[in-house]
C-alpha cells in the first residue's frame, strides 16, 4: 500500500490496485477475471414508469442526437419515456445538489467527480448492474471502482460512464525542428526528457502553455500529473493524514517551475479555454487539452490539424503513469419511484450496440470504462485520436491516494493543487512555502 | 466659436468618451458575431474589423438552438415578475411613505434589510419551498422568486420619489374633493413616473439577466431563459462557440434597449408636461 | 431614511378626511371607510408584498442562517454546532483575504461607478441631437445579460488576444502582452473595470430619472439670483436628487458586494484567490464542496459587511443635508 515506494517494474495495473485497496477490499468483484459466461441482466421495468435525466450538454455536435436516438430505442422496447436535460457541464453539480437537498428532481444524473459521493445515502445501489457490466465487458479499469464504489454504503452507488480524457497536443513540425520525433510512438517518454522538448521548443520561439489559472479541466490535470509523477500526493490512503508536505512534492514543484519557463508569458490566468486558442493561433507549440482543439482545427484550420498530434503525458520517478482525466458517472436518485426502469435505462446506454454507438459517435472526446470497448471503432479511425483512448485505463482518483468525497472535492473545487504549482512557477512563493500554504489548506479541509 | 470650444470640451468629448467606453464590448461583440471561426484565432489581423463577414453564426444561432422559444420565455418570465413586483412595490411604498401607519417605519427597515441577502445561498433553501408549492420547472417559479430581489430595491427607490412629491399637492387635490384613490391614480402616480420607470428598467433588466435560479428551478430545454439556453448549447467543453454567443448577447439586448428608449422619452416628455403645468 | 414623521410632521394627512357616520352598512361605505383609514389601509396595502417576500425570501434565509450554526451537508441535515463553522472562518486565510477583495472590489467600484453615472447623468439630462439613441445606447451594458458579457470581458482580458493590448500595441504604448488575469492586482483591477462598465448605466439612468423631478424654474430663479453653475447645483441639484442617489448607492453596494456572476466566469475567484468574494467563495464551498454549513456562515459573514458598507455610503452621502 506504500505505493510511494513502487517500483519501477511494477505494472500500472498492481499499484493502481494496491492504492485502490481499501476500496477493492470491500468490493468482492474481481472485474475481468471472469470475463467468459455473463449471463444477461434485465431490471423488470415498473408499471407506468417515467424517467428524467440530466447530464452533461455535449462536447461535440454528434453526441446528443445519439444519446436522444438510444433513449428513443429504450422507449419502444420499454414502453419508458425518457426525458433528457441537459446543462453545460460546469453547472450540473448545482443542480443536482438541489435534487439532492430537496429530494426531487431528475431520476438519473450523468455528472462528474465526486458528485455522487457527495450525497452517498441519496442514491439506489447498483451493485448489481455494475458488476454485471463489468462481468460482460472484460472488467472495469481500476479506477472505476474507486470512483463508482462507496465504502461508506458498502455498495456501488454510480456506473461510470467514461473519462474526457486528456493529452499532450503538439505541432508536429515544431516537435521535429527542435531535433524530437513527432511520432506519439516515440513522443518523450520521460519527465526528463519531456522537459528537454519543452526547452528545445522555447529556444526555437515556440513557447509551451499549460494553464496555471482556474481551468478544471486543464489546469487541475496537468498539475497532479505532475504532482504524482514525482511520487507526491495530498492525502494518504486514510483520508485524513495530509502528505503534500514532502521531498517529493517539492521535485514536484521544482520540475513544474523549470517547465513554467518554456511557458508563454500569462498561463497564470488561463482558464480552460484559453489554451485552445492560443494552440490555434500558432502561440504555443505544446499544451494539454481533450480532443477538442483537434476537432477545431479539423473544421477551420486543416493546416494545423495536419500538422498536430496528442501523445500521452510523460511518466515521472514513480515509474508508471500518473494521469488525471475528467471522470463521468450516473447515478440514480433514491427518490426516484422507478429504481429499475432507470437501473434498465443506464444498463440500456452501457450494453455494447448503443454504448459503442454513442461512444463511436462522440469521436474521442470521451474515453470508455469497461476493458471490452477498447475495441471500438472509434479508436481505429483516425490514429491521432489513439492516446485518448487509454485515459481511463491511465489515470488515477482525483482524490488519491485518498477517497473521492466532500473533502477531495472541496480540495479540487478550491483548486488547491493548482494554486500550490501556480505560486511556486511564479515565484508568488518559494517552493516551501507554497507546500506549506497547500498543507495547511488541506488540513483545514480534511480537519486531520 | 469660444461657446464651440467650451461645448466640445465640456459636452461633446466626455460624451464620447463614455460612449467610446459603453458600447466598445457591443462592438466587439458585432464583430466577433460576424467573424469566421478562421479569423478569430489569427493574431495577424485586426482584430478589430473583420473582411470576410458570415452569417453563419445567426443562422445556426437562430435555426440549431431554441434561441427564439428562449427569448419567449425569458419575456414572458420578466414581464410577469416585472409586473408583480411593480404593482405590489407601488402599492406598499405609498403605504409606507404617504400612509404612516403604525409600523411602517419597522416595515420599511424591514423590507429594506430583506434585500442584503445573498442569492448564492439562498438557492438550496428556496429550491425546497419552490418544489413543495409544485413549481418546480416552470416559468411560474422565477415569476414569484424573482420579486424576492426587486421588491425591496422598487419599494425603496418608489419611496425616495414619493417623498420629492409635495404633500400639500396631495392635499390640494383632497381639499377639491378628491378620493384618496383618485388622489394617488391622478395626482401622487403620475408624478413618481420616474421612479416607476426607474422601476421598471431595473426590474426588467435583472429578470432578464438572472442566471443562478433560472439554471437551477427551470430543466427542459424549451423551458430555459436566455442567458441559460446559450450557455448549455453553445458552450461545449472548453470551446466557447463565440459567434453564436456573442449573436446571442447582441439580439438578446437590442430589442430591449429600443423599447427602454422609446419608454424613457415617452415617460420624460410626459412628466416634463405634467410639472410645467 | 425615510422616517421624518418624527415631530415636525404632525399636520399628517387625517385632516379632511371627516369620520364616515355610524351606522351606515353599505358596502361601499366600509370599503371607503377602510380606504380612509391609514392604518387599514396601510397593511393591506403592504400585504401582497410582505405576503411574497416572506414565502420566498424571509423563510429560505431563516434556513440559510440556521445552516450556518450547523454543520450540515448537501443532502444530510447536520447538526447544530454553535459559532464553531464562524470560528473556522476567522482562522480561514482564504476568507480573510476574500473579506479584504470584497471591501476592495466594493469600495472602488462602487465610487466609479457613482461618480462616472453622475456625470454621464448630468450630460445627457439636456436637450441635444441623437439624445434619444445615446440615452437607450448608455442603456446597453446593463441590458445585456451578465453571463453573456462576462464572456466578452473574459476575452477582452485574455493573455494572448487582448484587444485592448492589440490596440495598445498598435498605439506603441507597450511592447508585450500584458497579463490582465494572472497578477493578483491586475486581475482584480480588470474585474473592476468590468463591473463598473455593467454599473454605470444603473446610476446614470436612476440619478438621470431624479434630474428630471427638479423643476426647470428652480434653475431660472436662482440664476436670475445670480448663482453660478456650481453653487445651482450644490444648492438645488444635490438636496433634490439626494433621495434617489442614496437608494441607487446602497443599493448597487449591495449587488457589488454580492457579486458572483461577473468573477465565476472571468477568474472563477483567481489568481491564487486575489479576486474572490463572498458569494463565489460560498458556492465552491457549499455547492462544489458540499460543506452546507459553512458556506451558508460566508454568506451570513455578508450581512455584517453590507450593513457596514451601507451605513458607510449612506452617511457620506447624508452628511451634506
Amino acid at each position: 500500500m506504500e505505493s510511494a515506494r513502487i517500483t519501477r517494474r511494477r505494472f500500472l495495473r498492481d499499484s493502481a490496485r494496491a492504492a485502490s485497496a481499501l476500496a477493492l477490499s470491500a468490493w468482492g468483484l474481481q472485474a475481468g477475471q471472469k470475463a467468459s459466461h455473463a449471463q444477461e441482466l434485465t431490471f423488470p421495468v415498473e408499471r407506468g414508469a417515467s424517467l428524467r435525466v440530466l447530464r452533461w450538454s455535449q462536447f461535440v455536435t454528434t453526441d446528443r442526437p445519439i444519446f436522444e436516438e438510444n433513449a428513443r430505442r429504450f422507449t419502444q422496447r420499454t414502453g419508458v419515456p425518457v426525458r433528457v436535460e441537459y446543462e453545460t457541464w460546469t453547472d450540473v453539480q448545482p443542480k443536482a445538489a438541489a435534487a439532492a437537498n430537496v429530494g426531487s428532481g431528475p431520476d438519473i444524473v450523468i455528472g462528474f467527480f465526486d458528485e455522487p459521493h457527495l450525497w452517498a445515502d441519496k442514491l439506489v445501489p447498483v451493485t448489481d448492474l455494475a458488476e454485471y457490466l463489468g462481468r460482460k465487458y472484460g472488467g472495469w479499469f481500476d479506477v472505476c471502482p474507486q470512483y463508482g464504489y462507496s465504502p461508506q454504503r458498502n455498495a456501488w452507488i454510480a456506473i461510470p460512464i467514461g473519462a474526457p480524457g486528456v493529452a499532450l497536443n503538439y505541432r508536429v513540425s515544431w516537435v521535429r525542428e527542435a531535433g524530437f520525433d513527432p511520432d506519439p510512438a516515440r513522443f518523450p517518454k520521460t519527465t526528463d526528457e519531456f522537459l528537454r522538448l519543452c526547452r528545445a521548443l522555447k529556444a526555437r520561439g515556440h513557447p509551451t502553455g499549460f494553464a496555471l489559472g482556474k481551468a478544471v479541466g486543464d489546469g487541475n490535470t496537468w498539475v497532479h500529473w505532475c504532482l504524482w509523477a514525482f511520487g507526491g500526493r495530498a492525502v494518504a490512503p486514510d483520508n485524513r493524514t495530509i502528505t503534500i508536505n514532502s521531498p517529493e512534492t517539492a521535485n514536484a514543484l521544482e520540475y513544474a517551475r523549470a517547465l513554467y519557463e518554456t511557458m508563454i508569458p500569462g498561463v497564470a490566468g488561463w482558464l480552460d479555454p484559453h489554451n485552445n486558442r492560443a494552440f490555434l493561433a500558432g502561440e504555443i507549440s505544446l499544451t494539454n487539452n481533450g480532443i477538442s482543439i483537434y476537432f477545431a482545427a479539423k473544421n477551420d484550420f486543416p493546416e494545423i490539424a495536419q500538422d498536430m498530434n496528442h501523445a500521452f503525458f510523460p511518466v515521472g520517478p514513480v515509474g508508471r503513469p500518473t494521469e488525471l482525466h475528467l471522470f463521468s458517472q450516473a447515478y440514480i436518485f433514491s427518490y426516484t419511484r422507478y429504481p429499475n426502469a432507470a437501473k434498465e435505462f443506464l444498463r440500456w446506454v452501457m450494453e455494447d450496440t448503443q454504448y459503442g454507438r454513442w461512444i463511436n459517435g462522440m469521436l474521442g472526446y470521451v474515453s470508455h470504462p469497461l476493458k471490452a470497448y477498447t475495441n471500438l471503432t472509434v479508436w481505429r479511425s483516425d490514429p491521432k485520436a489513439l492516446p485518448f483512448r487509454d485515459a481511463v485505463a491511465r489515470m488515477l482518483p482525483h482524490s488519491y491516494a485518498g477517497r473521492p468525497g466532500p473533502e477531495a472535492a472541496r480540495a479540487l473545487a478550491e483548486f488547491v493543487i493548482v494554486d500550490m504549482f501556480a505560486d511556486a512557477c511564479t515565484g508568488r512563493r518559494s517552493v516551501r512555502d507554497a507546500m506549506r500554504a497547500a498543507e495547511d489548506r488541506l488540513r483545514r479541509i480534511y480537519r486531520g | 466659436m469660444t461657446r464651440g470650444v467650451a461645448r466640445l470640451l465640456t459636452f461633446q468629448l466626455p460624451l464620447a468618451a463614455f460612449l467610446v467606453f459603453l458600447l466598445f464590448p457591443f462592438y466587439w461583440m458585432l464583430v466577433t458575431a460576424l467573424k469566421p471561426n478562421r479569423d478569430l484565432y489569427n493574431l495577424a489581423l485586426n482584430p478589430l474589423w473583420t473582411w470576410s463577414p458570415t452569417l453563419d453564426h445567426l443562422r445556426r444561432l437562430l435555426w440549431e438552438t431554441h434561441f427564439l422559444p428562449w427569448m419567449k420565455n425569458t419575456l414572458v418570465i420578466s414581464v410577469g415578475a416585472t409586473a408583480l413586483s411593480l404593482a405590489t412595490s407601488l402599492l406598499a411604498a405609498y403605504a409606507i411613505g404617504r400612509l404612516r401607519f403604525r409600523g411602517s417605519g419597522v416595515l420599511g427597515i424591514a423590507i429594506f434589510l430583506t434585500y442584503l441577502v445573498p442569492p448564492v445561498i439562498l438557492f438550496i433553501p428556496l429550491s425546497r419551498i419552490v418544489s413543495g408549492l409544485g413549481l418546480w420547472d416552470r416559468p411560474a417559479a422565477l415569476v414569484l422568486t424573482y420579486p424576492t430581489f426587486l421588491v425591496p430595491f422598487c419599494v425603496w427607490l418608489l419611496l425616495g420619489y414619493f417623498r420629492t412629491i409635495p404633500q400639500e399637492l396631495e392635499d390640494c387635490a383632497r381639499v377639491d374633493g378628491a378620493s384618496r384613490l383618485q388622489v394617488m391614480r391622478y395626482v401622487t402616480f403620475p408624478l413618481a413616473l420616474p421612479g416607476i420607470l426607474s422601476c421598471l428598467i431595473f426590474a426588467f433588466t435583472l429578470s432578464w439577466n438572472e442566471y443562478l435560479y433560472a439554471l437551477v428551478f427551470l430543466s427542459s430545454t424549451d423551458q430555459k431563459t436566455v442567458p441559460v439556453g446559450l450557455a448549455t448549447e453553445l458552450v461545449t467543453g472548453d470551446v466557447f462557440q463565440w459567434g453564436p454567443l456573442m449573436a446571442g448577447a447582441l439580439l438578446g439586448s437590442v430589442p430591449v434597449a429600443l423599447a427602454y428608449s422609446f419608454f424613457v422619452e415617452h415617460y420624460v416628455a410626459a412628466l416634463t408636461g405634467a410639472l410645467k403645468e | 431614511m425615510g422616517r421624518q414623521d418624527g415631530p415636525g410632521f404632525p399636520k399628517v394627512t387625517a385632516g379632511p378626511l371627516q369620520a364616515p357616520l355610524p351606522g351606515v352598512r353599505s358596502g361601499q361605505e366600509a370599503l371607503g371607510r377602510l380606504v380612509e383609514s391609514h392604518q387599514a389601509l396601510g397593511w393591506v396595502m403592504v400585504t401582497p408584498a410582505l405576503a411574497l417576500l416572506a414565502v420566498f425570501l424571509a423563510y429560505p434565509f431563516a434556513l440559510g442562517v440556521w445552516l450556518s450554526f450547523t454543520d450540515s451537508r448537501i443532502a444530510s441535515p447536520g447538526r447544530f454546532v454553535g459559532l464553531e463553522n464562524f470560528r473556522y472562518l476567522a482562522g480561514d486565510g482564504v476568507f480573510r483575504l476574500t473579506v479584504l477583495n470584497t471591501l476592495l472590489y466594493a469600495g472602488v467600484a462602487v465610487v466609479l461607478k457613482f461618480v462616472l453615472g453622475f456625470a454621464l447623468a448630468l450630460l445627457v439630462n439636456r436637450e441635444f441631437r441623437g439624445k434619444r439613441f445615446v440615452r437607450a445606447a448608455m442603456l446597453l451594458p446593463w441590458i445585456v445579460p451578465t453571463s453573456l458579457s462576462a464572456l466578452v470581458f473574459y476575452w477582452i482580458y485574455d493573455s494572448q488576444f487582448s484587444v485592448l493590448t492589440w490596440v495598445l500595441r498598435a498605439a506603441g504604448l507597450v511592447d508585450r502582452p500584458i497579463n490582465y488575469l494572472g497578477d493578483p492586482n491586475l486581475a482584480r483591477a480588470a474585474l473592476i473595470a468590468a463591473n463598473v462598465w455593467r454599473g454605470v448605466p444603473f446610476f446614470a439612468i436612476g440619478l438621470l430619472a431624479g434630474l428630471q423631478t427638479v423643476p426647470r424654474e428652480l434653475y431660472e430663479a436662482a440664476a436670475m439670483d445670480g448663482a453660478g453653475p456650481w453653487s445651482r447645483f450644490r444648492w438645488i441639484t444635490w438636496p433634490l436628487i439626494m433621495p434617489v442617489a442614496v437608494v441607487v448607492t446602497v443599493f448597487s453596494t449591495i449587488m457589488t458586494v454580492g457579486d458572483f456572476q461577473l468573477i465565476w466566469i472571468v477568474t472563477k475567484g483567481g489568481p491564487a484567490n486575489a479576486t474572490h468574494l463572498f458569494g463565489t467563495l460560498a458556492y465552491q464551498r457549499a455547492v462544489q464542496g458540499g460543506f452546507l454549513g459553512e458556506g451558508a456562515a460566508v454568506a451570513v459573514f455578508v450581512l455584517p459587511v453590507l450593513v457596514a458598507c451601507v451605513a458607510v455610503a449612506y452617511r457620506t452621502l447624508r452628511r451634506e443635508d
